[in-house]
């Protein structure tokens, strides 16, 4: 389980290089982001772009890291494929994220 | 092999039958046995079947199969017996029709019966509960039924709106 860390002041942007969050690898992916945002207690930027696939149990523990989070830090979800945006879209958890296309997080309404 | 060979064998004209692609798979209710058996899937079918839709029978079939590795039979059976999976996914006019039998645990009425979200309280998300409710959400003509000791599942997965085919 492989995240790539950078610390950019305002938040931490992370890159997933997980390309499947499945049910093979749910509980150990949870458990690893959440160490992580938890020991920096910033903002998240999740870089997405890698993943081209995510089940229930991959929701799942990115909801669980969500919660990891005090409420006043966003988790900003970048660069979502379409397979997994629909995940998020179908059980209105895009509700719940702030969701992104640009990669680093940057709003482009801006 | 000649033309008469050919008729004697009753494979004359079989190579030019319009044929539609198909998958079966006989595998272990495991999740890195899943992962692979998705993986395949989805190159069975990519020259034939457009993104999203195979986008949407992954997921559901991932639902589906990682159910039955999560809620394998806690016998006193050591080791657990994985229950074993058939599945078979075939492209037809109106989408992709799927059959999976398992001899897992049985289901609980409850998965498919009319289900909605798990309700998302602000302060307390719910992190599971999802996966029914993509199931029936993604398919069509979802039925069940158990027999002896394995379930049997059949469904559609339609094409998108678009005809992406």
């Amino acid at each position: 389980m492989k995240f790539i860390v950078e610390d950019a002041a305002t938040h931490l942007q992370i890159k997933v290089t997980e390309t499947r969050i499945d049910a093979a690898i749910a509980t150990p992916f949870k458990d690893k982001l959440r160490e992580i945002v938890m020991k920096n207690r910033k903002p998240v930027h999740l870089d997405m772009a890698a993943v081209d696939f995510m089940d229930s149990s991959g929701l799942g523990a990115m909801i669980a890291v969500r919660k990891s989070l005090p409420a006043n830090l966003a988790m900003v979800l970048c660069a979502m494929t379409p397979n997994v945006e629909r995940v998020f879209r179908l059980t209105r958890m895009d509700s719940v994220f702030d969701i992104r296309a640009d990669a680093t997080g940057k709003d482009i309404r801006e | 092999m000649t033309a008469h060979e050919d008729r004697q064998t009753g494979a004359v004209g079989f190579k030019d039958v319009p044929g539609q692609p198909m998958f079966h798979r006989v595998l272990n209710a495991q999740p890195m046995i899943v992962r692979a058996t998705l993986m395949d899937v989805r190159r069975r079918f990519a020259r034939d079947v457009g993104d999203d839709t195979l986008g949407r029978l992954e997921l559901v079939l991932a639902e589906l199969m990682n159910n039955v590795a999560e809620h394998a039979p806690t016998g006193k059976e050591r080791p657990r017996r994985v229950p074993v999976i058939h599945l078979c996914v075939v492209r037809h006019n109106g989408g992709l029709a799927c059959a999976l039998t398992d001899d897992g645990t049985s289901l609980p009425d409850e998965c498919v019966l009319p289900r909605s979200l798990p309700a998302a309280i602000p302060d307390d998300l719910p992190e599971g509960g999802f996966g029914w409710f993509l199931i029936q959400d993604l398919t069509q003509a979802l039925c069940y039924y158990r027999r002896e000791s394995r379930n049997y599942l059949a469904f559609n997965i339609p094409f998108s709106a678009d005809g992406e085919g």
